[in-house]
């Protein structure tokens, strides 16, 4: 069964995107050059962000096993991991239906758009790493050597606008603010803080099921011998 | 040409639709997987 705020959790994330997405379709002002077509930007950068964010925690609960060996890291390791490959194929895609009205392309060979890929490649080699190895402590140490380097692929994709020639616009949230009208600024956060919501409850979700796993595998108890 | 794009509403109705339908799919598979587990 669901832990008690789970449910309550989930319905306060997907009212709370159905929301910011309403204000981003309907409420929101058209964007200078892109006009309507910037309405895309509350849907597809909140999913990037978090979604990259997420590999980064797995980078971190990856650490958290191989320092610790508690099976709680590597349970919430294969939770953020399967909700990081989502987010990720999701970024791809609305940033293929958001490229071609843009670009004029679905796909192009961009630096931001391949080290994406990338990224999401390696995360999907980890699951799939962890599909194949049988034995528990194997498997959670194996996977998680992988996930540490997968997550080196998060820095390089943020900044690969920065470091090659991009189609891709660069970071429009920096170091020294924001360059998004106040306007449109608060839809965007609020979008992101309603989808940040939706994945927490998604790790939440999905950690309970890998745990419940790990304790199916855990071996049976010797029988007490009568002395 | 004014350098700014018109239309584009079957584009933004397809991103938002997708976002839906991976949100709302993943949901489904976690519920349904959960009740695997019990």
């Amino acid at each position: 069964m669901p832990v008690d705020w789970e449910v309550p959790l989930g319905v306060v994330s997907l009212l709370l995107l159905a929301v910011g997405n309403y204000i981003g379709l309907f409420v929101a002002p058209g964007e200078k050059f892109m006009a309507d077509v910037g309405r895309i930007i509350y849907s597809h950068v909140p999913v990037a962000i978090i979604g990259m964010l997420v590999f980064l925690a797995v980078g971190g609960f990856a650490f958290g096993y191989l320092t610790t060996s508690k099976r709680g890291w590597d349970s919430a390791m294969e939770a953020a991991c399967e909700v990081g490959v989502m987010e990720g194929i999701l970024t791809l895609l609305t940033g293929a239906i958001f490229g071609r009205p843009t670009w004029g392309v679905w796909w192009t060979w961009d630096p931001r758009l391949t080290s994406a890929a990338v990224m999401t490649m390696s995360f999907v080699g980890v699951l799939m790493l962890r599909g194949i190895v049988r034995d528990p402590d194997r498997r959670a140490t194996w996977s998680a050597v992988a996930g540490i380097l997968a997550s080196v692929n998060v820095p390089v994709t943020y900044m690969s606008v920065n470091w090659w020639a991009s189609l891709h616009q660069p970071q429009s949230i920096g170091t020294t603010g924001s360059m998004i009208d106040p306007s449109m600024q608060w839809i965007l956060t609020f979008n992101m803080l309603a989808f940040l919501f939706v994945t927490v409850w998604f790790i939440a979700a999905r950690y309970r099921i890998a745990e419940r796993r790990a304790e199916a595998e855990m071996p049976e108890p010797l029988p007490e011998v009568a002395t | 040409m004014t350098g700014v794009i018109d239309g584009g509403w079957d584009y933004i109705y397809a991103c938002y639709l997708t976002s839906w339908v991976f949100v709302v799919g993943y949901a489904g598979s976690l519920w349904i997987r959960s009740r695997e587990e019990r």
